[in-house]
């Protein structure tokens, strides 16, 4: 029996189809990280195109509004950038830095999670005490203070010119322990089966065994706190915007987005705040059902506090 | 645990001595903070005879040595903006903090456990099904939102409650209290409103599904059969079993809720620890921010290790995480 | 019941008495408070503020730029470096003490020692004292600006500020960092106010001078109850919301709302900061064509940014020196013209145009990122690509310092109300000896203007020197030494029964003093 088949008949799509829950929100989630990937394609306008830009447009309100105009149908923000435009890039910002965080932790914490469990001895309690001692400092502290500290040890103007790596790494740093706690855990429990004692009786060496044998089996868990994580990375950029250590608002996240309209949201210019905030709601919220559903449906031993 | 404690104590100076690296380092790196402090037209000169003055222009090793041993003696500089000891300051803006935490921790306190007992006596009515299902929304929502749409309904469009700051305070032996004035309470109200929304859905449904686990067990049904009121089994026999686990997600999550003070304080430009950190970082005040690194790493890993500590005493069965 | 009604008539007779009795109070909100108590430590627009509410100058701008006596209450020109005060008699600091002289005469000297007033006092020598209430005030070579420069003296209380203190410190000294007397004692000066209470950065209070000498002054305000509120939105909910009666700056793009809401009231008035941005023509050698800096200059549209970023609250400038200084002159007018920059930019020989970065502050000038970001976009139209970038002020100056990018922005406003000292600092050849030119970054560098602005200095004859300058403002116009977008406005949000239009002015020094609250 092949994989797919396997797939197939499982009860894992079984469930899948018949929870409205678990596809809409699948089905959405890929329509929000296909139309964020595709944005360039989609927009109307390009908000990093200077010479589409007109200052004179700023702060149309939406199209359906008395003094709206058919050009922007969501209105345009302060710089005169089309609001559609800028949320779809600011989605698109958005989507890269969570996938990127979660894809940066996932490695760091899952490398480090195999070596702990499977060597064991000095370097796990050590791996594993950095890990309790980054664990006891909430993640959003040492992404707040991460950013705070690169910002001012670059200067912001180099900080701009890299906030999306910085922010993937900073992200990514701030949570990794979750994943080493986690796969660590599965590993331990993996070790001690007969299939992996016949990997080593033949003779394969740890690599192969580590990843090949053990890595295959423990992705389950993975899986399950990558959803949780990636709702929580794209949550942490937002933050991060709006405190002002995230992205800048010439390159619109969904945070940065946000925080430019704060100062306008007692103006009378709403839809500036608005519709980015429900983009930001509704898309972290596709992702954290879905997330549930797995949890519920996979049932995983995840490593909590 | 005499063991135990000494590691922990060995952890923090390890975590310390990383940190003030870091914060040196970080001091290093930054600008002048001579710019905030003179006029615009103030000769080069004149900045640099100030610079000279602070220290700011000895080599990189002096200045090291001389932070670190200032650090030893609880000394970690001056803040520039405050001209004050850094530490002085962090302590004068700790009540302002520590007093929204308090608030909210009660509030989380006083609505989370009748809905979430109430859900799991009657988990099937409708009531039970919106709850849950706001919750899931209110995990989705960001604090920031969640603020600014208070300040908006309740201070501009109402105008029943104040949108920012402290109020009036009342110093009670050295502390600056907002909870002794009807103003200073109700300048509490919209963010510790704000920070609580953040943690209901995790708190409801945390009490909800441990109190179901309990209500399935022998232990539970043994009441019953003894025919005990109901409410007595609830509220007596069952939910002194859910105590336990929902004390330890407290201890663990106390951080993310400080954590969250950060963002909310921004928002209310409420005179706390978070609002003060990231002024020194717009104003590049780096002896602030070093001290702040500090205290806040200094805290974590005492409230760490003091969950850790009542785990064990409360639930012997665990080892202490970390012991071998 | 009966006896419940006369209790309640009793209790509301109380509280309404009380409210009558009650002392007007207003709750300040402004974006910063000032950086120390001792008003000659810094050099900044908010020290100045508080110093006109707990202080008093010798004379102050009236709100059409003529001087108006305050604790001089006449003057004289003697000679040519010499000018006679005669001072208000009877008046008391805070402390108790008498004012006379000789603290005017300490005072000035005083901020001859400070680092940041130096710089403006440098052509005055030692006053001398007359009698108890007459004092000559000399300075080294001819001067135009004496009086301008009188309104920065707020006389000190000599007795108070001499000796040591406990710390065993002179109380006279001027420390900017660690500690001295002036900063940790409330001042005692004349003002119509007493500081009462001091958290920096959160709150300060101020108490009226029961004894306050100017008995003319209509002002009612009992207590001054100032809240340092640095987020523009925060600052205006705090308006709407009632939690503070009197706010500013306003963010420009909310004038609407504020207009619109029956319970508060917009105030604003023209100012004389002039918002730029330099182009380095060391750094770039595109900007060091004439032709390419005037065709910047024709392709900014800054009546554009004044109409939809300032929302009509600034002037849109052609020249540099706003209205009512002497080198104003109304002929100099914004020239967006975006067909001729294009011709310019193809003369140059930069048809295809060019690549140039630019650095501006985001917390400094009245949305200065946004003009940042509007001006790029401006230019990308005549084929500059600016790669703009934008930090809080504690690292932009550094960075401008550095002059770290093409094109900077900056702002600025005369210390002294008058033209020259624009030219002074950013259209004077850079010069790190004399220190002239210390913010022209573009390096801009016309030995005329210099000349002129040398020149004006040391000229007393008002014809004269208004031609020097006129001449110098022409010259920076025509050359486009820098762009000029617009003069700032100053803008108040108060609460209805708030007088706030008779005490503000130019120079943003709301007289507290002297303000109404019905």
């Amino acid at each position: 029996m092949n994989n797919w088949t396997r797939f197939k008949n499982s009860y894992f799509l079984y469930s899948f189809k018949r929870e409205p829950v678990a596809y809409i929100s699948f089905a959405l989630f890929i329509i929000f990280v296909l139309v964020a990937l595709l944005a360039p394609v989609l927009s109307p306008y390009d908000p990093y195109d200077a010479m589409m830009i007109d200052i004179m447009d700023s702060e149309i309100p939406p199209s359906w509004m008395d003094e709206g105009e058919e050009r922007f149908f969501m209105g345009t923000d302060v710089q005169g950038r089309d609001l559609v435009s800028a949320m779809l890039y600011g989605l698109r910002t958005s989507v890269i830095i969570g996938l990127g965080a979660v894809i940066f932790q996932a490695v760091l914490g899952i490398t480090v999670g195999l070596i702990s469990g499977y060597l064991g001895g000095k370097l796990d309690s050590f791996l594993m005490r950095v890990a309790d001692i980054q664990f006891a400092i909430p993640y959003l502290i040492v992404a707040i203070i991460a950013s705070a500290i690169f910002q001012l040890a670059f200067g912001v103007d180099r900080f701009q010119q890299l906030a999306v790596p910085l922010l993937i790494f900073i992200i990514g740093i701030s949570n990794w322990p979750m994943y080493a706690r986690t796969v660590r855990a599965s590993v331990l429990g993996e070790k001690s089966k007969e299939y992996v004692e016949a990997a080593r009786v033949i003779g394969l060496n740890r690599r192969i065994i580590m990843f090949r044998h053990i890595l295959p089996n423990t992705l389950t868990p993975v899986l399950v706190l990558s959803t949780i994580q990636v709702a929580q990375a794209i949550m942490s950029e937002a933050a991060l915007s709006f405190l002002g250590l995230g992205m800048p608002i010439s390159q619109p996240s969904l945070g940065s987005l946000i925080k430019a309209g704060f100062e306008y949201v007692f103006s009378g210019s709403w839809w500036i705040t608005l519709f980015p905030s429900i983009l930001l709601i509704v898309f972290t919220l596709v992702i954290i059902l879905f997330g549930d559903w797995l949890r519920d449906t996979l049932n995983p031993k995840l490593y909590k506090g | 645990m005499f063991a135990f404690i000494i590691r922990r104590a060995i952890q923090a100076i390890m975590v310390m001595i990383i940190i003030s690296l870091i914060g040196f380092l970080v001091q290093q790196s930054l600008g002048d903070p001579i710019r905030d402090m003179v006029g615009i037209s103030v000769s080069l000169e004149e900045r640099d005879i100030l610079r000279t003055k602070m220290g700011l222009n000895d080599p990189q090793l002096v200045q090291f040595f001389r932070f670190i041993k200032n650090a030893a003696q609880g000394d970690l500089g001056i803040s520039y903006f405050h001209n004050k000891p850094a530490l002085d300051v962090i302590f004068k803006k700790a009540p302002a903090t520590i007093e929204l935490v308090f608030i909210t921790l009660v509030l989380i306190l006083l609505i989370t456990f009748p809905i979430g007992i109430h859900t799991a006596i009657y988990p099937d009515t409708k009531f039970a099904k919106y709850v849950l299902g706001f919750s899931t929304i209110g995990v989705a929502i960001p604090v920031f939102l969640t603020a600014i749409a208070l300040i908006y309904v309740f201070s501009v469009e109402l105008q029943w409650l104040p949108s920012y700051g402290r109020g009036k305070t009342v110093n009670l032996w050295g502390w600056e209290t907002g909870l002794l004035t009807w103003d200073g309470l109700k300048h509490l109200v919209l963010p510790s409103i704000s920070l609580t929304s953040l943690f209901l859905p995790l708190y409801i449904r945390l009490i909800r599904s441990e109190m179901m686990e309990v209500l399935e067990t022998e232990y539970i049904k043994f009441a019953w059969a003894k025919g005990l009121k109901k409410h007595r089994v609830w509220l007596i026999h069952a939910l002194k079993n859910t105590l336990l686990p929902i004390i330890t997600v407290f201890g663990v999550e106390f951080g993310m809720l400080f954590a969250f003070t950060i963002l909310t304080e921004k928002v209310f430009q409420w005179q706390g620890m978070g609002f003060m950190f990231l002024e020194a970082v717009e104003r590049a005040d780096t002896a602030l921010l070093v001290a702040y690194l500090v205290v806040v790493g200094m805290m974590f890993v005492v409230i760490n290790t003091i969950v850790d500590i009542t785990y064990g005493v409360i639930n012997p069965t665990v080892r202490i995480a970390g012991t071998k | 019941m009966k006896k419940l009604f006369v209790l309640g008539t009793a209790l509301l007779l109380i509280l309404s008495l009380g409210l009558i009795a009650s002392a007007k109070t207003l709750k300040l909100g402004l974006d910063a408070d000032p950086k120390s108590i001792d008003i000659h430590e810094q050099l900044s627009g908010g020290t100045l503020q508080f110093s006109h509410w707990v202080f008093d100058p010798l004379v102050r701008y009236a709100q059409d730029m003529s001087f108006e006596p305050r604790l001089a209450k006449r003057w004289e020109r003697i000679d040519k470096n010499t000018m006679r005060f005669h001072l208000v008699k009877g008046v008391k600091f805070h402390s108790g003490n008498d004012f006379t002289a000789e603290d005017v005469q300490f005072t000035l000297n005083r901020l001859k020692t400070s680092v940041d007033f130096k710089g403006l006092f440098e052509l005055f020598s030692e006053p001398v004292i007359v009698d108890k209430y007459t004092v000559d005030i000399v300075t080294t070579k001819p001067y135009g600006l004496v009086l301008n420069m009188m309104t920065y003296i707020f006389p000190l209380d000599k007795k108070f500020y001499t000796g040591t203190d406990d710390k065993g410190t002179p109380k006279d000294a001027v420390v900017k960092v660690g500690h001295s007397f002036a900063k940790t004692a409330f001042p005692s000066g004349t003002g119509a106010f007493k500081l009462t209470h001091r958290d920096h950065g959160v709150k300060l209070v101020l108490e009226r001078n029961e004894n306050y000498w100017d008995i003319r002054s209509p002002g009612n305000v009992d207590k001054v109850i100032f809240t340092p509120i640095a987020e523009a939105a925060t600052r205006v909910a705090a308006l709407l919301s009632g939690d503070v009666d009197f706010i500013s700056p306003v963010p420009p793009q909310d004038f609407k709302r504020i207009q619109k809401d029956s319970k508060v009231d917009l105030v604003t008035f023209s100012g004389g900061r002039i918002i730029t941005v330099q182009l380095n023509q060391k750094k770039n050698p595109a900007l060091a064509n004439v032709k390419v800096r005037q065709a910047i200059a024709y392709a900014v549209n800054n009546v554009g940014i004044a109409k939809k970023i300032m929302k009509g609250t600034a002037t849109p400038a052609g020249g540099t020196s706003p209205h009512g200084y002497s080198g104003f002159s109304p002929d100099l007018k914004p020239r967006y013209n975006l067909e001729k920059a294009k011709q310019l930019m193809k003369e140059a020989g930069y048809a295809n145009g060019f690549t140039a970065s630019m650095m501006a502050p985001n917390n400094r000038y009245v949305n200065d990122a946004k003009i940042a970001e509007t001006f790029t976009q401006m230019v990308a139209k005549i084929g500059i690509k600016v790669n703009l970038k934008t930090m809080p002020k504690a690292q932009y100056w550094d960075r401008f310092d550095e002059r770290a990018a093409d094109i900077l922005m900056i702002g600025w406003h005369s210390d002294t109300e008058d033209s020259g000292n624009f030219y002074e600092f950013l259209a004077m050849c850079p010069d790190t000896k004399t220190g002239y030119g210390q913010y022209n970054s573009g390096n801009y560098c016309n030995k005329e203007v210099d000349k002129l602005t040398i020149a004006a200095q040391t000229e007393t004859n008002f014809g004269k020197r208004t031609a020097m300058l006129k001449r110098a403002e022409k010259l920076i116009y025509d050359e486009a030494a820098y762009i000029t977008f617009h003069w700032q406005n100053h803008s108040y949000g108060v609460k209805n029964g708030v007088n706030a239009l008779p005490i503000v002015n130019a120079q943003n020094f709301p007289y507290l003093g002297d303000l109404v609250i019905k």
